[in-house]
């Protein structure tokens, strides 16, 4: 076969790139993360119906298409102003948490659990699913794709196709579920709080039970002060679907509560002339800059982020796992950027348990899913926690329901300056004067932003290779005197 | 003998969704008792899922390759350490690895998987069309595609 030499780097800018710059002395002055972005989503959407944005939106990518079909279908909700039954929003949520199930499975299995399972600076060759396969034994393995395997059915089910949902309508649902279906769905939601729990006892034995890894993740390469943001139900506790927004600075106090619609009071966005993707910070604290801390409005999504904010988890088992999680780490907020991993654990728990009851609710299988609109299309906003964090969709529409304009908030921009300082501050702890740059501590820098769980893929898309990733490191004069690259070229 | 033609790809990220294209274009085209032809934007242990209980697999999806001519398609196997730009996810395994843990967890993987991957160059506007290069090679990676189906 004819030798082509592919380099992505040169053709493609679809690809993470940290830029790290050192001083005189050979320590980091700054790093930052580049990503590049799509063009012209917004203006794909406009002059379309706004109840086909729920099919649109989730094309952006393919990692949480759910998370944005049902953003957008409470979008459409508030846009003709309509209450849906409480049969289409338990069916919603239910269906919600098996996305969410899915998605944070494969993270943590996939991607967190090499840096933990095979370790942070083992051969890259072997750290991956299939290293860790390798310790903790095939079996794993297994249990992964098979759970993987129920969250899709369930989704696929209620969603009408095997992915890309289309089941979600302003006012409700396109169908309601039968008794057959909700059967099963129980007995898949049992097998996943048996998964769930399974995840937290690795967690326990393999990451817990080495004070090495217990200390990376306390430690202060990891660790960075923020507020916090994610979406709370009536009794404060962490819901996926539906609830209020809550805020928390940097000790864990109540700083604000608000409504999805409401969030342009809250969120601000600033620019910065390197990157293309927005630094979004809270209004109120204002744009300081990248800087961590109660006078600086920078705050962070996601797990760990939902963890801070609530007051605790809406079913047993997690809320046990909760607990353990702050008794450990030393009380609330936990400020430890690893520790988003550990969360996730907790709402993959959290995320089963709820499932499990919404199927032994038997309101789901009510065949009233539908409030038909009425009211005259204009405005809305709608909310939910994507696997990554807060997201809202933002639509106006003419009196007919056309699309006049879309705006969307995902979870990694929210996140954006937050990594961006958290790999400036591993950068900074692990390159130091006169030290070499390995493979190993490039892990370790991207490990201060894997965590986050990035969805590159939702500014950008699906990118060649597997977390391409180039870290770039400059030194004082600006001449390159490092490039450790991963993933980027290949040879055929 | 079970066969899967899968068009990968973002049906409205312009070049991306050339897979989509050429798939589209072949339904109808086989005995759908023996080919299931399917579009789909999955990667990583996803796609792993809808490759398991086939026979053999054929992929059609987007490349960019640095000495690549727009609109050119490759064939390409599992084992080229290229890589399609759907046949990997950033928050994911890519193709290779999830085809190896698919063989070791015992499932039933394909025994033949065969890529056909076309030279792209917009991925970054979203719009339903290919460009001009791409949509002019859609036709041929169409035939490409059948004659391999029909191959055996």
């Amino acid at each position: 076969m004819k030798k082509i030499t592919v380099d992505p780097i040169t053709r493609l800018e679809g690809h993470g790139r940290i830029e790290i710059f050192l001083d005189d002395e050979g320590n980091v002055a700054n790093a930052y993360l580049q990503v590049p972005e799509f063009r012209g989503f917004e203006k794909f959407c406009e002059g379309r119906p706004v109840e086909e944005l729920p099919r649109i939106t989730p094309r952006i990518c393919g990692v949480c298409p759910s998370a944005h079909h049902m953003a957008s279908t409470k979008a459409t909700d508030a846009v003709y102003h309509v209450d849906p039954p409480q049969a289409a929003k338990k069916l919603r949520e239910l269906y919600y948490c098996a996305h969410m199930c899915h998605s944070h499975i494969a993270h943590f299995y996939v991607l967190a659990a090499p840096d933990f399972v095979v370790g942070p600076t083992a051969d890259p060759a072997e750290r991956n699913i299939l290293g860790v396969i390798a310790k903790v034994g095939l079996e794993v393995g297994g249990e992964v794709i098979k759970h993987r395997a129920y969250a899709q059915d369930i989704q696929a089910v209620i969603g009408g196709k095997a992915t890309h949902s289309v089941c979600g309508l302003p006012g409700g649902m396109s169908r309601a579920i039968t008794e057959e279906e909700r059967a099963d769905f129980e007995e898949k939601a049992k097998s996943m709080v048996e998964f769930g729990k399974f995840g937290l006892k690795l967690f326990d034995d393999v990451v817990l039970g080495n004070k090495e890894y217990v200390d990376i993740i306390t430690g202060p390469i990891y660790t960075m002060e923020s507020y916090y943001m994610g979406m709370v139900d009536a009794n404060n506790k962490v819901n996926f679907y539906e609830g209020d927004i809550r805020v928390v600075d940097p000790e864990g106090k109540e700083v604000a509560k608000f409504k999805a619609a409401d969030y342009v009071d809250y969120i601000g966005e600033h620019t910065e002339p390197w990157s293309y993707l927005k630094f979004p910070f809270l209004k109120k604290v204002g744009w300081k800059g990248l800087v961590e801390g109660k006078d600086s409005g920078v705050y962070r999504v996601a797990p760990l982020a939902r963890l801070n904010v609530a007051d605790g988890m809406a079913t047993p088992l997690a809320q046990e796992a909760y607990e353990k999680m702050y008794s450990t780490l030393g009380g609330k907020p936990v400020h430890a950027t690893l520790a988003f991993h550990w969360a996730r654990l907790v709402e993959i728990l959290y995320a089963a348990e709820r499932l499990l009851e919404l199927c032994q609710d038997k309101e789901v299988i009510d065949p009233n899913v539908r409030t038909i609109p009425t009211a005259t299309p204009d405005e809305g906003v709608g909310v939910v926690e994507a696997p990554r964090g807060t997201l809202y969709h933002h639509y106006k529409t003419d009196e007919n329901g056309m699309v006049e304009k879309v705006n969307l908030i995902v979870a990694t921009v929210q996140n954006n300056p937050a990594m961006n300082m958290s790999i400036k501050k591993a950068a900074q702890k692990l390159i130091t004067a006169g030290k070499v740059a390995s493979e190993g501590l490039l892990n370790m820098v991207e490990m201060a932003f894997r965590a986050y769980d990035p969805c590159l893929a939702c500014a950008t898309h699906t990118l060649p290779g597997q977390m391409p990733l180039e870290v770039i490191i400059r030194d004082a004069e600006g001449n390159i005197v490092h490039r450790l690259s991963r993933n980027l070229s290949f040879e055929l | 003998m079970k066969n899967l033609v899968l068009g990968l790809g973002n049906p409205i990220l312009s070049d991306d969704s050339v897979g989509f294209h050429v798939v589209q274009a072949l339904k109808g085209r086989f005995d759908e008792e023996q080919v299931t032809v399917m579009e789909s934007d999955l990667a990583g242990l996803s796609l792993l899922d809808l490759l398991v209980g086939y026979d053999r697999v054929i992929i059609v999806d987007s490349i960019q390759t640095v000495a690549g001519k727009v609109g050119q398609v490759y064939r390409l196997g599992p084992d080229d350490f290229v890589t399609p730009r759907h046949a990997v996810s950033p928050h994911d395994v890519s193709l290779a690895t999830a085809l190896e843990l698919g063989k070791r967890l015992g499932l039933e993987m394909p025994k033949e998987i065969v890529i056909f991957a076309i030279e792209v160059q917009d991925v970054i506007n979203f719009g339903e069309k290919c460009t001009p290069e791409v949509e002019q090679a859609i036709p041929k990676a169409v035939e490409m595609v059948a004659e391999e189906v029909e191959s055996h």
